[in-house]
């Protein structure tokens, strides 16, 4: 015997009525009521939580049932199923599912999937729109984090004119412009801008000193060039900004993202790598060796233990594994 | 059960006018299950779920919800909602690419989105309040779009010309716009705070503010921050835990001003709009302590960043519960008396349904 609340769909009076299952239909019978529903005809809600579940009826009457268990029982008298979804989500095995594979796909998502759109994006991508980027970038840095540079200009023309000409392994020479800065903050650094210049700081050229170094280091940064390295990071890190900012509910964090993306991108270990083998094959097309990167990763991480500040390494992590790596090459 | 049966007896009895309490019994952990499986579904279907996840997320709130015995009801449709999400996705997508890509389409795009809005902010308002019920009687918005315009445009371009002054003002137009125009089934709402009690309340906040910037300036963190980037400015080498310092510090009193400022004004407000709110002659009474909401914010937001967004159930419904068991209805009579809306009314009603957006504001 099962007892419900019901309503007649046009006023808020309760009527108490008692629920029984004969045969194909539903018999519903109460203070001055008295009904004969065939089950076909009764659409029953979804058993959500312990909120109370809802029988309803053609002309908009319905029955609101407290007794969840007694209802099942009832319901399972009948020809009524409960839909898929609603058995799922209160099983916990499926729950417990859900949840790992919600958080395997995160994780695959951070992990492959932002790389690989990011990449499409990158190959899509207008020159214009790098060009745009980098200008915006250089803006915002140059007189904030990033001062003129002291580097004599005879200097900075000599090393500009060695890294032209350098040939490249798929043919040509090397062609992004060279921007000479100072940084502080940034102390021995280089890094690259999505539509290929490259940023040169000062404390990088001091501490090598040695052309053919300095050259390895930019033939590094070439592979970044080459790989859109700068435009897959930025796409990367805005797609993780909007997905947080949706997560948080903040939309202007989003206007920070640009140039955080840029100073702050810590290039992955990937594109590291495919930046190292990039600068080795173009050393070894010029008939240099490999090893002069190698060497100046040295010296950065000899000055970098002294300085103990921010740096060319603290942006390029394992340093003793990449110059075992170039080495060997 | 036994606080059930009170206030069963409470609607069911033509006698009693005590005050009935709203009663929330949804729980995290079931309510759990219920968002992890929508979310993958969401997740699998690139989003087209989502409307689904919706319906559902409202109706496990709706059902829990209870007054004098009897829940609430959502009856919305997933395709509406789709509609409506697709098209509040495309206008933002629009916005986003062309106020960013500055060209003489951004003044097109953005006047476009700001005519269309009031009108799909009425239908939205509709299309929620039909689809809301209470013992089997629906709720309708009958506010027309010329008031719309006039609420949502004009007085939201006043509010910006007057350098927001008149905030407070549009604040109360839109509450008024929305619970006078609010039935329930043949019962008119009404609201009845001026916008007097609206200005107090931001007064209360813009003090509030301006206390949390001079302990700001007290605490040192602008000095520091000036500090380290006229150093930066003028060559000079700036210690990075400095500049690290002032960050942190200025995050924490983001964060600090976003857990404390925000709660308190969102509980005065929503005290001030509900104790003000009147369905028929029944009156409601909403108490909601700034203190307790300031805790449930704060908490909530510490185990959801702990716990990666998967206390993000229990967080919903830990706020829900706050937020509605601090409003009572005040009965001036029988709640067995409310009617739903005539049969030849519900023409009106069809039309409400066929044409209606669903774009979240806050009701």
């Amino acid at each position: 015997m099962l007892t419900a609340d019901y309503f007649d769909g046009r006023s808020t009076r309760v009527r108490v009525v008692r629920l029984e299952a004969a045969g194909e239909d539903l018999l519903i019978t109460g203070e001055d009521i008295e009904r004969r529903v065939p089950m076909a005809q009764v659409r029953v809600d979804e058993r959500l939580g312990r909120a109370p579940r809802r029988l309803r009826f053609a002309d908009e009457a319905f029955c609101v049932v407290s007794d969840l268990n007694a209802l099942d029982a009832l319901l399972s008298s009948t020809a009524h199923r409960d839909g898929w979804v609603d058995r799922i989500q209160r099983r916990a095995r499926f729950v417990l599912l859900s949840m790992a594979v919600c958080v395997a796909l995160a994780i695959a998502t951070y992990q492959w999937g932002l790389p690989w759109a990011a990449d499409i994006g990158a190959a899509h991508m207008p020159a214009g729109v790098g060009v745009q980027l980098s200008n915006q970038a250089v803006k915002v840095l140059d007189g904030g984090v990033l001062l003129t540079s002291r580097i004599d200009v005879d200097r900075q023309k000599a090393l500009a004119a060695k890294f032209h000409a350098l040939r490249l392994p798929e043919g040509g020479n090397a062609k992004a412009e060279l921007l000479f800065r100072r940084s502080p903050q940034l102390g021995a650094n280089a890094f690259t801008l999505p539509d290929g210049r490259i940023i040169v700081l000062d404390d990088l050229v001091t501490i090598i000193g040695d052309d053919r170094q300095i050259l390895a280091v930019l033939a590094h940064e070439a592979g970044h060039g080459r790989g859109h390295h700068g435009v897959r990071m930025l796409l990367q890190s805005s797609i993780v900004g909007a997905f947080l900012a949706f997560y948080v509910g903040d939309i202007s964090s989003l206007l920070a993202l640009a140039p955080a993306a840029l100073m702050q991108a810590r290039y992955s270990r990937d594109f590291e790598e495919q930046a190292d083998n990039y600068g080795a094959a173009v050393l070894r097309v010029n008939g240099m060796s490999p090893g002069l990167l190698a060497e100046a990763l040295d010296k950065l991480s000899k000055s970098h233990k002294e300085t103990a500040g921010a740096g060319y390494l603290s942006s390029h992590p394992a340093t003793v594994q990449r110059m075992r790596h170039l080495r060997s090459l | 059960m036994n606080q059930g049966t009170d206030s069963d007896s409470q609607g069911r009895n033509p006698s009693a006018v005590a005050p009935v309490p709203v009663r929330f019994t949804g729980s995290g952990a079931e309510y759990f299950g219920i968002w992890i499986v929508n979310l993958l579904l969401t997740i699998v279907t690139i989003g087209i779920y989502s409307a689904w996840a919706k319906v559902r997320r409202l109706q496990y709130f709706y059902r829990h919800t209870e007054l004098a015995g009897s829940s609430f009801d959502f009856h919305g449709s997933p395709i509406k909602i789709l509609i409506g999400r697709v098209v509040a996705l495309l206008m933002l997508i629009a916005y986003n690419y062309t106020v960013r890509i500055q060209s003489v389409w951004t003044l097109a795009v953005v006047g476009g989105i700001g005519l269309i809005m009031p009108w799909l902010l009425r239908n939205s308002l509709r299309f929620r309040l039909y689809n809301t019920s209470w013992r089997g009687v629906r709720f309708h918005f009958r506010g027309t779009v010329g008031r719309a315009y006039r609420v949502f445009l004009l007085y939201g371009i006043l509010s910006v010309i007057t350098l927001y002054i008149m905030a407070p003002f549009m604040h109360q137009r839109v509450k008024a716009f929305q619970h006078n125009n609010t039935w329930f089934g043949k019962t008119q709402c009404s609201f009845h705070a001026g916008a007097g009690q609206f200005y107090k309340i931001y007064l209360v906040l813009l003090a509030a503010i301006a206390a949390f910037a001079i302990l700001a300036g007290f605490s040192g963190v602008f000095g520091l921050f000036i500090a380290a980037t006229e150093a930066q400015k003028h060559g000079g080498r700036v210690n990075p835990y400095d500049t690290l310092k002032a960050v942190v510090m200025l995050y924490a009193i983001t964060i600090l001003v976003v857990v404390s400022i925000g709660p308190v004004f969102r509980a005065l407000i929503a005290n001030l709009i509900w104790s003000n709110t009147r369905v028929g002659e029944h009156r409601i009474e909403c108490n909601m302590a700034p203190l307790g909401l300031i805790w449930i914010t704060f908490s909530n937001l510490v185990l959801i960043v702990l716990t990666l967004g998967l206390f993000i159930p229990w967080a919903s419904v830990r706020m829900a519960k706050f937020q509605l068991e601090a409003v009572r209805l005040v009965p001036a009579g029988d709640l067995q008396e409310f009617v739903d809306a005539e049969p030849d009314q519900t023409g009106a009603v069809g039309e409400e349904a066929a044409s209606a957006f669903d774009f979240d504001i806050s009701l």
